[in-house]
């Protein structure tokens, strides 16, 4: 109504109030004004009436403002009480009957206090303190003297009648205080010293119901200290709750208060006493699998948070902190992920054996050892993991009392928390070493990428000894081996020659035949001289696993690096061209055949070639898949190879990439036709062209389970998770794998992963209800058979280990060479990110995205940060925000909109930009920004105001500007 | 987004109003009851003193005693929860202490000021505040006394303005920082708009300021932890939040101010389950309620590696106008969260519900 009117009516001019041009009375004008104290000020003369009244032009006002400031003080109008209409039906009802129940409730024992009225009079007198000294006076004005000279008039009775009164104990008291007086001057000036807060409360006389009051007024003490970020206050009046009465959710509490507090055994003790007292807890298990991922035994917190899902399968929270505990696992241990399958079945194996009385023992003894040598202890042999595994079962499983108490008995000297220390110690320890290793390889250039390509046979070997489970290596060799391989990783070569060695004469003398094996400790302890720098053991070491193995990389690339270093150049060529020969792509060995060459020519003169003994010729079987055709000319020509390297390699990629695409194609189209053996063949042949292509080995996977060849599926996936470890179709039929298998707990983690990356996969769903179902009917009865492929993947465990060890390197190749393009019939797969990228679904409360969001920036994990508030809801922002928005926070959500999000879709970035001003202590938190921070913002403003969204216009754009300060 | 927050905020309900005979000064929930009480004057000068019950959607008259002086004001904080014996302080000064079973003689009773008393406040009882039960009075003569039940005719400590300068009035006290058998403190307001700490344990005066407008209610957010915030409001319609937790030597205590209306703020009262919100009650028949948030930091360093408060924000969680004429009283529910009684120079005493308080 009458917008135009206004001032065309009233013409020029002002208002009275304010002297507001009368054209700012007007909708357009209102529009497009960002400034909100003019804002406030039309709202005033148009509220006031004074120019006539516009209740409309008066409602855009006000959402205007609302919409530039929501706190303004304008919009605060008198608002009448709230009635029934203002809620619905059901909250009316249900503030009428919680009313109604609290109002009975107070009657009720209102009547039953009166009957026990009689004799409380007087009863707690005895419990208060003293009166206060007497009349003691103080001037309103800091007047220290006279209020001194007053007092110590008054301390004494003057004359008879004050006599009678005199109290003795109230006299004593006195002159406890004024002990106290004279200390407290220096305590005040000493402040903030801790207030001395009695950790008891004295229940004497209290009726139960008196404990339940106090009992919970204590408890909001806490939270309330809690809240403002006092924990140590916090604990303190948790403390005090549970003296009156314990309860578990206040001991959660407390928990969650000496998380904050860093201080882990008790957090871990108030954990486990919820967990006595509700076992099933939620929020208890979620706290210890905390603690315990922080005091990093990873395993016992996995195993919470597995419990919280069993409980609660949708629990977005513990899904997500088990990934990233697994993945840290992954990170720590190169050979957890196995472990972790094999685990739990060795846990049923352990309650299958409960009876068993010595097992605190057991656990005791193993702990020992355990804190020895370290991860070692996670591939050990049956029994003794078993006991491993008792012992960390001890942590996980707090709920039970029989365990637990065999433990105590056996130690009670030491307390809970150092049980958690060998385990600790020792992953520290090897993190320390992986990255001396890696170190290490650093700074021998010219090994590092050799290290990196030996790992090709040697995972070809792996896999073909996991294959048929039974050609692996007998545990004892097993065993001895990883062992080995810890310590050369730790750099303690002598000792794992020994490990070695051991293991190299167990497997001879079981006299079975085992080159493959054999050949690979051969290797490895070759490995160790090399390291050693006993460069002829190294040599005679190789000569033997080449015997045994002809044409393995590693043997041989160490055989000639060993050559090298002891100045036999001409062997040490052979050995790099044969190399060269089966992997082209091997840069170290091209380094160094390129350098021999020169130390060759400058010894022998042009004719060094003619002093050479021949080149073995590489059989096309043990060719690697980039050199294809490649290797006859290498043969027949060598010396050209030097020149037209360069060129021959991109050629025979291109090759290779036109090969493997049709291979690829043709196996597609088997499977379509349904023909899935044909279909597997091609892809294997593909395979052979590249190792790394995820898609093919999916795809084969699918062929695998088709054919109902499960354990080929299983190893199919996993190879592709070990490549691409979010690779969602590889979780998913691996999952069908397993359930083939009839592995269904894994089966069900499989499932669990994939929901957890895409929960709207109904298939995976459907399947996770099945298996899960199964696995309940399964049961006891399932106890042998599960146990079976415990040991199965005992066995897996040692041949992924070694896999897990080429991972490290892994990456240095694929940097080297990579022409084979994504192109694929399986949708893309995630990006690479390895170890560090973490899977985000939508928080579903504040706790979860505080906990989010702290991860994130410790991480600085700016991508990670763009997927939640991707997934985030702009609108819930200040919800989950509450009053944690941080400096730090702010940052990184500025940073991650940057650099993700207003790229690709600016009016989300806009959005989150909206609803993070109006999250809680976002000025405050805007005002202690810097400089360079404020430029990182106003950079993104540029960004958006460049970009277009139909979510906001410029005026949008420029009066958010005004928010952020800009 | 308005109409999101909207629904996440409390609301004010009025559940019940009462129409009185007389004005009404104070109200006051017994604890650990549905009844309350409301002290005030009946218009033929004597004090009235009613208990009512909350009984479904009306209040019903228990008990109505009249005493031979107006009472101001009244408090159970020095009681047992057992007893739950009432302290008032009425327009002649006296201190007296009824037994609500037996009214007709106060089991206590002192000439304590030579004039009225404006304030009272109690600590030490209902399991609220450790050490000695203890009634601390404020009155126009200027005088702020501690009183300990068990002590007849003295008070335990007096503070009163040296001689020789102009007595103030005294307005409000409150009771604080009772966190064990030592410490306590009493917060004074006066109509100059000081406001002053009185340490009872170290007896001296810890701090004082001035907020240039009278001082009509001081509140700790909590009487029995470690001293934490202070609210005091003023005659102007403005009200100070001070951070008690860090004093500087020469800046005293950090605060937030905030201006509620145009109007005087008659009461501040924190909600006893939640000691960051609290509700305002103003000249102009106004109820607001407020949330406090802290700082990321509460303290920090100043230029002379001092410790300094910081004082966080206040946010308006609901506001509302039950009347046109002040509300002077106001208090929580001890034992029911949300549940609320205010009394108003419109003769009327209502009882309200706050909702969704639990889930700020």
């Amino acid at each position: 109504m009458g917008d135009e009117s206004v001032p065309y009516f009233l013409g020029e001019g002002t208002t009275k109030t304010y002297q507001i041009p009368i054209s700012h009375l007007d909708y357009k004008f209102i529009e497009k004004c960002t400034d909100v104290k003019h804002l406030e000020k039309i709202l005033r003369v148009l509220r006031s009436g004074e120019e006539g009244c516009y209740p409309d032009l008066t409602l855009v006002c006000e959402k205007r403002i609302e919409h530039l400031d929501p706190r303004s003080r304008a919009l605060r109008k008198d608002k009448p009480p709230a009635t029934a209409s203002d809620f619905t039906a059901g909250e009316w009802q249900a503030i009428n009957s919680e009313l109604m129940n609290w109002l009975t409730e107070m009657n009720e024992d209102d009547r039953k206090s009166q009957l026990l009225r009689t004799d409380t009079p007087n009863e707690r007198q005895d419990n208060l303190p003293p009166v206060r000294c007497s009349s003691s006076c103080l001037p309103t004005n800091q007047n220290k003297k006279l209020q001194n000279k007053q007092r110590s008039k008054k301390n004494i009775p003057r004359d008879y009648s004050e006599w009678d009164k005199f109290d003795v104990e109230k006299e004593c008291s006195k002159i406890d205080e004024d002990c106290e007086e004279s200390n407290s001057k220096a305590r005040f000036f000493s402040r903030p010293s801790l207030p001395i807060i009695e950790k008891k409360i004295d229940t004497t006389g209290m009726t139960n119901r008196d404990k339940i009051i106090i009992a919970t007024r204590e408890k909001e003490k806490g939270n309330e200290a809690f809240a403002s970020g006092d924990y140590v206050e916090a604990v303190t009046y948790y403390t005090r709750s549970l003296s009156v009465i314990p309860t578990a959710a206040v001991y959660n509490n407390k928990a969650q208060a000496e998380i904050k507090l860093q201080d882990w055994d008790n957090a871990l003790e108030d954990c486990e006493k919820v967990l006595d007292m509700e076992p099933g807890n939620i929020k208890a298990l979620m706290r210890r699998a905390t603690v315990h991922s922080h005091l990093q035994n990873y395993q016992t917190a996995i195993e919470d948070l597995n419990k919280v899902l069993s409980v609660e399968p949708k629990n977005t929270n513990a899904k997500k902190r088990l990934l990233e505990l697994e993945e840290k696992l992954k990170s720590l241990k190169p050979v957890s992920e196995p472990q972790g399958k094999g685990k739990k079945i060795l846990i049923q194996e352990i309650e299958d054996a409960e009876s068993g009385e010595g097992r605190g023992e057991n656990t005791e003894e193993c702990e020992r050892r355990g804190g020895g040598s370290g991860a070692a202890a996670a591939v050990r042999a049956g029994g003794q993991r078993a006991m491993g595994n008792a012992h960390r079962k001890s942590h996980g499983k707090g709920g039970k009392a029989r365990d637990r108490d065999a433990h105590k008995n056996q130690d009670s000297a030491e307390s809970r928390p150092k049980k958690g220390e060998p385990e600790k110690k020792s992953e520290k320890h090897l993190s320390d070493h992986e990255g001396e290793v890696n170190g290490f390889l650093r700074s021998d250039e010219k090994s590092e990428s050799a290290e990196a390509e030996i790992s090709e046979p040697h995972r070809e070997e792996s896999q073909s000894a996991g294959g048929g489970s039974s050609t692996a290596l007998p545990p004892t060799a097993a065993k001895l081996k990883s062992e080995g391989n810890e310590l050369f990783k730790s750099g303690q070569f002598g000792e794992a020659v020994l490990k070695y060695s051991e293991a190299i004469e167990y497997v001879t003398s079981l006299g079975e035949q085992r080159p493959d094996d054999l050949s690979i400790l051969y290797s490895n302890r070759a490995a160790c001289y090399l390291k050693e720098g006993n460069c002829s053991d190294c040599i005679q070491d190789c000569n033997r696993a080449l015997e045994l193995q002809p044409f393995s990389l590693k043997p041989l690339l160490r055989r000639a690096m060993a050559n090298e270093s002891m100045e036999r150049y001409r062997q040490a060529y052979i050995d790099y061209k044969t190399v060269l020969q089966i992997d082209s792509s091997i840069q170290a060995a091209n380094d160094s055949a390129n350098r021999i060459t020169k130390t060759l020519i400058d010894q022998d003169g042009p004719s060094w070639r003619e002093k050479l003994p021949p080149i073995p010729v590489v059989p096309v079987a043990a060719q690697l898949h980039r050199w294809d055709g490649g290797s006859l000319t290498s043969e027949n020509k060598p010396s050209t190879i030097d020149i037209n390297r360069e060129e021959q390699l991109q050629m025979n990629c291109e090759e290779a990439v036109e090969k493997f695409k049709r291979l690829k194609n043709e196996g597609n189209d088997f499977v379509k036709m349904g023909e899935y053996e044909e279909a597997a063949n091609k892809y294997s042949e593909c395979m052979k062209l590249n190792t790394e292509e995820c898609t093919v080995y999916t795809n084969r996977a699918l062929c695998y389970l088709k054919l109902y060849k499960y354990e080929e599926a299983k190893r199919d996936c996993d190879h592709v998770l070990q490549i691409e470890d979010s690779n969602i179709k590889a979780f998913y039929r691996r999952a069908l794998a397993y359930k083939g298998l009839q592995n269904y707990q894994a089966s069900a983690d499989d499932f669990s992963k994939v929901l957890l990356i895409d929960p709207n996969v109904l298939e995976a769903q459907k399947e996770l209800e099945e298996v899960t179902q199964l696995l309940h009917f399964d049961g006891s009865a399932g106890a042998g058979s599960q146990q079976t492929h415990g040991k199965k993947i005992t066995i897996q465990e040692v041949t992924e280990a070694d896999e897990q060890e080429e991972r490290q390197f892994a990456t240095s190749e694929d940097a080297e060479t990579h022409c084979v393009p994504a192109e694929e019939a399986v949708p893309k797969p995630v990006p690479r990110r390895a170890s560090e990228k973490r899977r985000v679904s939508e928080p579903p409360n504040a706790y979860d995205f505080g906990q989010m969001i702290n991860a994130l920036n410790a991480n600085k994990d700016k991508a990670a940060c763009a997927d939640l508030l991707t997934v985030t809801d702009p609108k819930t922002l200040p919800v989950l925000l509450s009053n944690k928005l941080e400096g730090e926070t702010l940052l990184i959500f500025i940073q991650s909109l940057e650099h993700y999000i207003a790229g690709k879709d600016p009016g989300l970035a806009y959005q989150h930009l909206f609803y993070l001003s109006k999250a809680e202590r976002f000025k405050v938190v805007l005002a202690l920004l810097s400089k360079n921070e404020k430029g990182e913002v106003q950079q993104l403003f540029d960004l958006l105001s460049k970009s277009w969204s139909d979510q906001y216009s410029l005026e949008d754009l420029e009066s958010l500007k005004k928010v952020y300060e800009l | 987004m308005s109409a999101v927050l909207a629904a996440e905020r409390p609301q004010v309900v009025s559940h019940v109003q009462q129409a009185l005979s007389y004005t009404v000064f104070d109200c006051k929930w017994v604890p650990r009851s549905a009844r309350l009480l409301c002290l005030g004057s009946a218009a033929r000068g004597t004090g009235v003193l009613q208990l009512y019950e909350l009984n479904g959607a009306r209040l019903q008259l228990l008990r109505e005693i009249e005493k031979p002086k107006p009472i101001k004001c009244g408090t159970f904080g020095a009681t047992s929860l057992q007893q739950r014996y009432l302290a008032t302080g009425d327009f002649d000064g006296n201190l007296n202490i009824w037994n609500l079973e037996a009214p007709e003689i106060p089991v206590y009773s002192v000439k304590g000021h030579k004039e009225i008393i404006n304030s009272i406040d109690g600590v030490g009882g209902l399991g609220i505040g450790e050490g000695a039960p203890e009634i601390v009075t404020g009155s126009r003569d200027g005088t702020v006394k501690v009183w300990d039940p068990r002590q007849n005719d003295i008070p335990v400590a007096n503070m009163e303005s040296v001689q020789g300068e102009s007595k103030r009035d005294c307005w409000t006290v409150a009771f604080g920082n009772a966190y064990n058998l030592e410490e306590r403190v009493v917060c004074a307001g006066y109509d100059n708009g000081d406001i002053k700490l009185f340490d009872l344990k170290t007896m001296s005066l810890r701090w004082e300021t001035n907020i240039k407008n009278g001082v009509c209610s001081v509140e700790f957010d909590r009487k029995d932890i470690n001293m934490n915030k202070l609210v005091a409001t003023s005659l102007e319609g403005k009200f100070h939040v001070f951070d008690m937790r860090t004093q500087h030597p020469t800046k005293g205590f950090a605060y937030v101010s905030e201006k509620a209306q145009k109007s005087t703020i008659w009461q501040v009262r924190h909600l006893p389950q939640n000691r960051d919100i609290f509700m305002t009650s103003g000249g102009s028949g106004s109820l607001h309620l407020w949330k406090y948030e802290y700082p990321a930091q509460r303290s920090k360093k100043d230029s002379e590696g001092c410790e300094m408060g910081v004082a966080g924000s206040l946010s308006l969680l609901q506001n509302v106008t039950l009347s046109t004429q002040p509300i002077s009283s106001l208090d929580w529910s001890p034992d029911k969260t949300g549940l609320c009684v205010c009394g108003a120079y419109d003769q009327t005493v209502r009882v309200l519900i706050v909702t969704k308080l639990n889930k700020i």
